[in-house]
């Protein structure tokens, strides 16, 4: 670790000698970029200099900002979404520190998604990614009018829901797993409430999330498919606030102010369901439980103009039971303590600490006896991540990343059984990486870096070594061994080249790795799912992605139409064998069987950002398959997220200043299924026969939903405002699952039987704020 | 507030899950070989039945293959041929199952030979069946509880087989003892589903198998296949059996032993 730390200064030196050497035509100005009302800061807000077409910045996660320019009188142009543009006129004849303050516009007229601002292809190289404007979200429908980020960035392309109403989803062809889903940095394990059906993050204290699809840059890293970057408001520090929403299915409510005016703030939200205080009114439902809460907490304090604290926390938990006798619960504990330091006005640090803990119990009374199952991850993560604003043209992005995990597999206890005593692994990941963003003045940008990311094991447990399943030798490491580690570099480049104002080509290749592993034995997730690290079998697993954009302006610049295509190729990828019971056998390694991937797709997607009618069409082409040996004959098949076309069609149309509708259109074909080929009696039952993995199609899933919202007197110190949703306008009964079975009228005849989950779902929710 | 409460509950009438039945077109493999043969430790003749695999739009039936040649051999030397009794069931002559005898299949039909292997275990006791009650809902819900000693070694494998008032209970009941290794059974049989609930005065019969590790994984491996979608079980696929040669089924060695209680 200090070699580590003494490379660091080395290289900060470094920058500071170029900086101090190239500082001598130019000055520079920085600060940060906040919204005037609640003092928020803003991110990737766009800081551009009217009389210098060709310097520009982005705020980063923060909103600070920093340019280098030439002595001079300029204009500075600071625009972000939902914001009025801001002019200022500044002299620069030495270095100084310049904060923005971004008025918020009226009507929020921009959609919910913007993945390029008017003049952000100016700075930005970076592909497939979509940021998420959470104070526009709540127009678009969703089911039980549970404002959910995890269910409209499915209605992007390349982002697959993982079943009806489900929470989870694919990117690009990954598993629900390889999602790098971030809370304020921290690793959220199981995004999901209530078997998937919702997720974790309450919209009322979320700023802003952003979808990258394997194009990240350097600074992330350990999944393959996407990062999902969510940060937590950070509470307004001009004034106090409440606000909140009563919904059918939860209630929440959020409190923020300052600590400090002008400086510092703390937001508080919680939100709960309350589905289990209507179940205990029904004779017939009484002993059930089923319920799910979170709260979400974040302050910052600002200590001087050059240092800021941050801290932030989320607590979340799921109860499911059946009276005494059968309950689950899990849930998602976060927190993170981040140190904001501006070490000079070209030098950017931030240095956290985060926890993160997941955990589920399952508990079993049968008159006398008792059974337990419990698992949990931990995460203890120390990062540092410098931003260096070398010059006009280049900044550099580079730092550390020490995480170490701890990881309980299922473990049973119990009256009736043996209790194996199942130890904890644990393993310390490590990553340095540097980045590059570079703009040439002409019309070329690049973001090209690397990521070195290390995974070792770490004494106090033995290791079978397998060899074509079979248990060969054991590697047994004592407490305060290091056993084997797997070094990875993980290069990174994206290139965006400006054809003209109005369109751009953009090309790039990542590779990412990914140390842990989720085994999961159903199809949709599930609380009981286990995470694994790598082992002396299980290697890391690997994907390279080489992808090629094109982004244009057409209809007068009314719309925007992207279209991105992709192909990954995933290396080490994990499966089990026919009937493995991965929750019960003494060393589930030994079931696990070893391939490769491959997925492949065009997405396009047409915006409409302007006017009184916005939304988005979004089109997915795409092949998802998998290769396990022992699975298949050893043949490509698909992969059960594989859907060749994928639509997602949204509108929302502003009817006057109180009324606005909304209407959301998705199709795509149906998952890849394994349905019988035949069918024969075994001992008096009907069984079926089969043949080639995943070989057939589920129906086309299909689905409108509707809503409407009605905003009362924004003028007036209590503002609330209605939403009314119909989820399933026209009752498709999309199939949830399909079974065989012997007909009970004529057990010689099959039935094939679809499953439809909802009809016709309508919700209301208030939402007020005062 | 009342609108609210009038919305749940309308939710929930129209939430709950809705089974219909539709037509699928389905493709259509080439005829398998079943091949359902077992041995115990009861008297014989023991039997084995071939059976050719049908596609699922046709009547479920037995399609009998009566042009076989059936061997059954064990580790004394034993050479058992099995003869034909009606729409492919063959019907041992000599053989006599016993506790750790192994038992080797050769099935011959159209010059094509299957085989399997299987070994019976040691019999474990099966001392008695028990009642275990539960309440849900304000409903008494009933099982039955094999009560039986694991032996102190690890991997025993068990299957039951519940009769409720003579309708047989179509779960397959398979137990391990990857968790309650060298104890004494506590746990239930599943109670059936709604067609077949437990109810008071009810005559549950249970047969209890003692079964080979690779039985059990057959059986397990069905367990787990609950339907294609989201909502479905892990992908289906023919379960692991001991049949060598491309045929489906499984032959079976293994002790046999009944018990019969009525719920109060």
């Amino acid at each position: 670790m200090k070699r580590k730390f003494l490379i660091f200064n080395l290289i900060i030196g470094l920058f500071s000698l170029i900086s101090s050497l190239s500082a001598q035509s130019t000055v520079v100005v920085s600060g940060s970029i906040k919204d005037k009302q609640t003092g928020e800061s803003l991110i990737k807000a766009v800081v551009r200099i009217q009389e210098l077409p060709n310097a520009g910045i982005i705020s980063n996660e923060y909103g600070f900002y920093s340019l280098s320019l030439p002595k001079g009188n300029y204009s500075v142009v600071v625009s972000q979404v939902g914001y009025e543009t801001l002019i200022q006129k500044i002299k620069l004849d030495s270095s100084q520190s310049i904060n923005f303050y971004l008025q918020t516009k009226n009507i929020l007229k921009e959609v919910v998604v913007e993945s390029s601002r008017k003049n952000d292809n100016l700075t930005k190289a970076q592909m497939g990614t979509e940021t998420i404007n959470m104070s526009s979200i709540n127009k678009v429908p969703v089911i039980f009018g549970e404002k959910d980020l995890l269910k409209t960035i499915q209605l992007l392309p390349g982002v697959k829901s993982a079943g009806e109403g489900n929470s989870g989803f694919f990117v690009r062809g990954g598993s629900a797993d390889q999602n790098l889903i971030l809370l304020d940095e921290a690793p959220v394990y199981n995004a999901t409430h209530l078997l998937g059906f919702f997720s974790t993050f309450n919209s009322d204290a979320i700023k802003d999330a952003t979808i990258i699809k394997g194009n990240s840059p350097s600074q992330y890293g350990g999944r393959l498919s996407s990062v999902l970057d969510v940060k937590m408001k950070e509470g307004n520090n001009q004034d106090y606030k409440v606000n909140g929403g009563i919904g059918l299915i939860s209630s929440k409510l959020s409190i923020e102010g300052p600590l400090q005016k002008n400086k510092s703030s703390f937001i508080l939200s919680g939100r709960r369901t309350y589905a289990d205080v209507f179940l205990k009114a029904t004779e017939k439902f009484k002993d059930n439980i089923l319920y799910f809460y979170d709260l979400n907490a974040k302050a910052n304090y600002q200590i001087n103009a050059k240092n800021k604290f941050y801290i932030s926390g989320y607590f979340g938990r799921d109860e499911l039971g059946l009276g005494q006798d059968f309950g689950i619960d899990w849930g998602n504990k976060t927190g993170t303590i981040r140190w904001n330091k501006i070490i000079s006005n070209k030098l950017f640090l931030n240095t956290s600490l985060i926890y993160s803990d997941y955990n589920y119990n399952v508990k079993l009374k049968n008159g006398e006896t008792n059974f337990n199952i419990n698992s949990n991850i931990k995460d203890l993560n120390l990062k540092q991540d410098y931003t260096f604003y070398a010059s006009g043209n280049n900044t550099l992005r580079f730092g550390f990343n020490s995480i170490l995990h701890t990881i309980k597999p299922s473990t049973f206890s119990g009256t009736v059984i043996n209790s194996v005593a199942k130890t904890g692994r644990n393993g310390f990941e490590n990553a340095l990486y540097l980045t590059n963003n570079y703009r040439s003045t002409g019309q070329l940008t690049l973001d090209f870096g690397l990521r070195l990311s290390m995974y070792t094991l770490m004494g106090g447990d033995i290791y079978n070594i397998y060899k074509n399943g079979v248990a060969g030798s054991t590697v047994k490491l004592s407490p305060s061994d290091f056993g084997k580690t797997y070094i990875n570099p993980e290069p990174r480049i994206t290139a965006n080249y400006r054809v003209n104002d109005e369109k751009s080509i953009k090309a790039g290749y990542a590779r990412n790795v990914q140390h842990l592993h989720l085994l999961s034995n159903s199809v949709s997730s599930s609380p009981s799912d286990q995470w694994i690290g790598n082992s002396y079998n299980i290697k890391p697993e690997i994907a390279d992605q080489i992808s090629v954009g094109y982004v244009t302006k057409a209809f007068k610049s009314n719309f925007e139409l992207s279209a991105e295509a992709y192909y990954k190729y995933l290396q080490n990828q994990i499966d089990y064998k026919d009937g493995a019971e991965i929750n019960t056998l003494s060393d589930v390694e030994s079931a696990l069987l070893y391939g490769a991937g491959r997925a492949y797709g065009l997405e396009l997607l047409l915006k409409k950002k302007e006017g009184r009618l916005t939304g988005w069409i979004g089109y997915t082409l795409s092949k998802t398959e998998r290769k396990i040996d022992g699975i298949n004959q050893n043949n490509w098949y698909n992969a059960r997220q594989d859907r060749t076309h994928d639509i997602s069609i949204v509108g929302i149309y502003d009817l006057n200043q109180r009324w606005s509708i909304s209407g959301v259109f998705v199709y795509n074909t149906g998952d890849a299924v394994t349905y019988p080929t035949g069918k024969y009696t075994l001992q008096g039952q009907t069984l079926y026969q089969y043949a080639a993995r995943n070989a057939n199609r589920m129906p086309a899933y299909h689905r409108l939903d509707f809503s409407a919202t009605y905003e009362k007197n924004k003028a007036k110190r209590l503002h609330g405002s209605w939403n009314f949703s119909l989820y399933n306008v026209y009752g498709r009964e999309n199939a949830y699952r399909i079974s065989f079975k012997d007909d009970p009228n004529n057990p010689t005849r099959t039935q094939i039987i679809r499953t439809a989950l909802f009809r016709w779902v309508p919700s209301v929710t208030y939402q007020f704020k005062f | 507030m009342k609108k609210i409460l009038f919305l749940i509950s309308f939710c929930a009438t129209i939430l709950v899950g809705c089974d219909k039945e539709i037509n699928l077109v389905l493709d259509e493999n080439k005829p398998l070989l079943v091949i359902d043969g077992s041995i115990t430790d009861l008297a014989g003749p023991y039997f084995v039945q071939l059976s050719l695999s049908t596609p699922i739009s046709t009547t479920t039936s037995i399609v009998g293959v009566n042009n076989a040649r059936v061997i059954i051999t064990d580790q004394l030397g034993v050479k058992d041929s099995l003869v034909p009794v009606i729409n492919g069931l063959y019907k041992t002559q000599k053989i006599r199952g016993i506790e750790g005898g192994t038992y080797n299949l050769e099935v011959l039909v159209d010059q094509k030979k299957y085989t399997a292997s299987a070994t019976m275990p040691q019999k474990v006791n099966l001392d008695s069946l028990r009642i275990n009650t539960f309440p849900i809902n304000g409903e008494i819900r009933y099982s039955v509880i094999p009560v039986y000693s694991d032996p102190i070694f690890l991997g025993n494998s068990y299957r039951f087989i519940q009769k409720i008032n003579d309708s047989l209970d179509q779960t397959f009941h398979v137990f391990n003892d990857n968790l309650n290794n060298g104890k004494v059974n506590q746990r239930p049989l599943r109670g059936g589903d709604d067609l077949l609930k437990i109810k008071p005065k009810d005559k549950v019969l249970v047969e209890m198998q003692c079964i080979s590790n690779t039985s059990y994984l057959y059986y397990y491996s069905l367990n787990l296949q609950s339907g294609a979608g989201p909502g479905g079980g892990t992908a289906p696929s023919n379960p692991p059996s001991n049949v060598v040669g491309g045929a489906l089924g499984i032959f079976s060695a293994h002790t046999v032993q009944q018990k019969s209680i009525t719920i109060y």
